[in-house]
């Protein structure tokens, strides 16, 4: 008890003296930021290839631009995101560069900031609409995930009209497709996928999913699951679907070993024409070098970029924007100007917001234009 | 409380500094390392609000380790607690979304404020009592019984869920924890409650005589006439409530929660209580040690995160800590025996 007590003791005579020192420090404050700008990064989780990227060209940015950037990396914890939000905050960080782990949680996170006279450009993960309501100050620098999904499903739909004999597994009349999805609740898994399958709907076909699962975005989970569904449903299937690439490659490396090629004693060769030496079509998301080798070696359909650098460089130059002018209201970013009206999807299906919007376009990587990719 | 614990030990150390630098190892610690970052960031990370970040960021870690702490003590552990904390956090967030929100599990209804509570609470309970069961009645080692309720807690989390997030809660709702009295965040005021309730049942009821005793030899304990299976089945029962509270104490300060509240919040939990000095060998350990090293681990956060280190590299420092405090901590009692 007398630890415990001594310890009560010393934080309230800590909150009591510190306090006070506060109220002194303001005027000292403010010619420190006269001198150098300074752009807070609160990032998800660099973990992840995608992010990780993200994080280095922002580190870029500010080497180039001669800004201090302050990047905090949460992995993957909101609640980690938020202490740190809040000790930048501390620290007198006014303009942030946001990849939220939780897209509901913005809005938050934008009435802290906006509290303290700051802004945020929302990257990657979407904010809410209520977030971008906070103020002017507030936006959208992103490639919804959900247009990941919609590209996976026209590749799809590419490939079944041309090779409509490739539906022939399990129901003959319906794309049967096994899915690997990544974390469960994570906002890239749960959009990709809702917008493939509607995607594929959309598109006039009948959907009859064989079997879906996790695998956490590891490409070896994903190549045992892929043995399993292999075991139980080998022959029913007409497709597998994963949520980003380097699951798509685990589920190609399980299709090679269990023989699911056009010809299994020679691992190049096309019979069948439908540009790809597996039997079974595989489509991911990321556009990694890896993934557009495989396309290259034909064992992979197709894949989705989704671009770090121009989602960087926007939220970025939106950043630097609001700390070197104050303002970037109808201003373009990275080349790309604020948009002009709603599109169906959110945060930037409403009207009242729009202006605050920026859309970097996700590109579909195909079989046609693949060799674009490669570096 | 470091009477009781030498009692138990059952040794006095006669050099009087030996004896404060021994039992005081965390304390000290702790307060050597709120200097230290106080003079390498000219005070600036002692700010008032850079100390209530603080208190808020730990506050619900704290009821994790108080109640995994005395879990410890009688020579168990829980991993369970991260999807408990989780999945309590999803069913009390669930009842506390606005009624207007489309995407709201129960979308149209409204709940009133002690339903989430009760909740929550009530899912941190059953789960405590089924490791308790698990454990004293099942003769199932606590590693591996709460290995299991950490899956089941997870699945129930996901299949409640639907793998969404659960959002738009009421403001209400959330003041629970972003709440402030002048200058004091609501959060630190539960946890002096919870700490101060736990230290009285663990230091001056029969209850906590008995812990410390299973906790020291669970057999001798027996055979001085406690109801050994009865006793621990509370101890997990206590555990959950705590970790229910915390779930409804950290989904009210997030706004929000999903499949992935709570990961890996058993480690944090069991990392700080193993900092302050709650030995894995069962029967040592103190309240107040459990919040020092809980305030330790958060200050080494908090710190880094303040001075921009790598993320990486803080996971380097606090696996080290952690070790160290272990090491310390075996050889303490390696050379009692």
């Amino acid at each position: 008890m007398k630890k415990f007590l001594v310890l009560l003791a010393m934080v309230s005579v800590l909150f009591v003296s510190c306090q006070k020192k506060e109220a002194a420090a303001p005027e000292a404050k403010v010619e420190e930021k006269k001198e150098e700008i300074v752009i807070g990064a609160l990032i998800r989780n660099t973990d992840e290839q995608f992010v990780a990227d993200y994080a280095d060209v922002l580190k870029g940015l500010a080497a180039d631009a001669g800004v201090t950037l302050k990047l905090q990396d949460s992995r993957g914890d909101m609640a980690a995101q938020l202490d740190q939000m809040n000790t930048l905050l501390v620290q007198g960080v006014k303009h942030f560069v946001v990849v939220a782990n939780v897209s509901e949680a913005t809005e938050d996170m934008a009435k802290a900031i906006h509290a303290k006279g700051g802004s945020a450009a929302f990257s990657n993960i979407q904010p809410s609409v209520e977030a971008l309501k906070v103020g002017p100050n507030f936006f959208l620098a992103s490639s919804p995930e959900t247009v990941a999904g919609t590209f996976q499903a026209q590749i799809l739909d590419e490939y079944f009209t041309a090779n409509p004999e490739k539906m022939a597994n399990g129901d003959p009349d319906a794309i049967d497709a096994v899915f690997i999805y990544g974390q469960l609740g994570h906002p890239a898994q749960v959009y990709r996928t809702n917008a493939v399958k509607q995607g594929l709907i959309d598109a006039g076909y009948k959907l009859n999913v064989v079997a879906e699962d996790t695998a956490n975005w590891k490409p070896s989970e994903a190549q045992s699951k892929m043995d399993a569904w292999i075991s139980a449903y080998g022959g029913e299937f007409d497709v597998v679907i994963a949520n980003n690439d380097g699951m798509a490659l685990g589920a190609v490396e399980s299709l090679i070993t269990n023989g699911y090629m056009d010809d299994p004693n020679d691992p190049t060769k096309d019979i069948d024409g439908d540009g790809l030496v597996l039997s079974i079509p595989v489509v991911g998301v990321d556009a990694t070098q890896v993934a557009v080798k495989a396309m290259d070696e034909k064992k992979l359909l197709g894949t989705v970029l989704q671009d770090a650098v121009g989602q960087a460089t926007t939220a970025f130059e939106l950043a630097m924007m609001m700390a070197t002018e104050g303002s970037a209201a109808g201003k373009s970013a990275w080349g790309i100007a604020p948009l002009t009206a709603p599109i169906a999807e959110a945060p930037a299906n409403d009207a009242a917001i729009v202006g605050q919007c920026y859309l970097v376009p996700f590109k579909a990587v195909t079989m046609s234009n693949y060799k674009e990719f490669m570096q | 409380m470091e009477n009781t614990n030498s009692k138990i030990a059952g040794i006095k150390i006669p050099a009087k500094l030996k004896n404060i630098l021994s039992t005081h190892t965390s304390l000290i610690t702790f307060i050597a390392m709120l200097i230290f970052l106080g003079v390498i960031t000219n005070g600036a990370a002692l700010r008032i609000g850079s100390l209530q970040n603080l208190v808020v960021a730990e506050a619900v870690r704290a009821f994790a380790a108080l109640g995994v702490g005395m879990i410890i003590i009688t020579r168990g552990i829980d991993l369970s607690l991260g999807q408990v904390i989780g999945l309590s956090a999803c069913v009390a967030s669930s009842f506390s979304q606005t009624a207007d929100y489309n995407s709201a599990l129960y979308a149209g209804q409204e709940f009133a404020l002690w339903v989430p509570v009760v909740a929550g609470i009530t899912v941190g309970a059953l789960f405590g009592l089924f490791n308790g069961i698990l454990v004293a009645y099942g003769n199932i080692p606590p590693f591996i019984a709460t290995l299991g309720s950490m899956s089941i807690a997870r699945g129930f989390k996901l299949i409640y869920t639907q793998a969404s997030t659960l959002g738009s809660l009421k403001n209400e709702y959330k003041v629970i924890s972003q709440g402030f009295l002048g200058p004091i965040p609501y959060l630190l005021l539960y946890v002096l409650v919870a700490a101060f309730v736990i230290w009285v049942l663990m230091n001056h009821t029969k209850q906590g005589k008995s812990i410390y005793a299973i906790g020291g030899n669970a057999m001798a304990a027996k055979v001085s006439g406690i109801n050994v299976k009865a006793q621990l089945v509370r101890v997990y029962l206590y555990a959950g409530i705590l970790y229910g509270i915390a779930g409804i104490l950290l989904s009210a300060r997030l706004g929000l929660a999903n499949p992935l509240t709570g990961n890996d919040m058993e480690l944090d939990a069991i990392a700080a209580v193993t900092v302050g000095g709650i030995s894995h060998a069962g029967g040592v350990g103190t309240v107040g040690g459990m919040m020092i090293g809980l305030m330790t681990l958060g200050l080494i956060n908090f710190g880094m995160t303040f001075l921009g280190v790598n993320s990486y590299f803080q996971l380097l420092v606090k696996g080290g800590i952690i070790i160290l405090a272990v090491y310390m901590d075996m050889r303490k009692h390696s050379r009692k025996e």
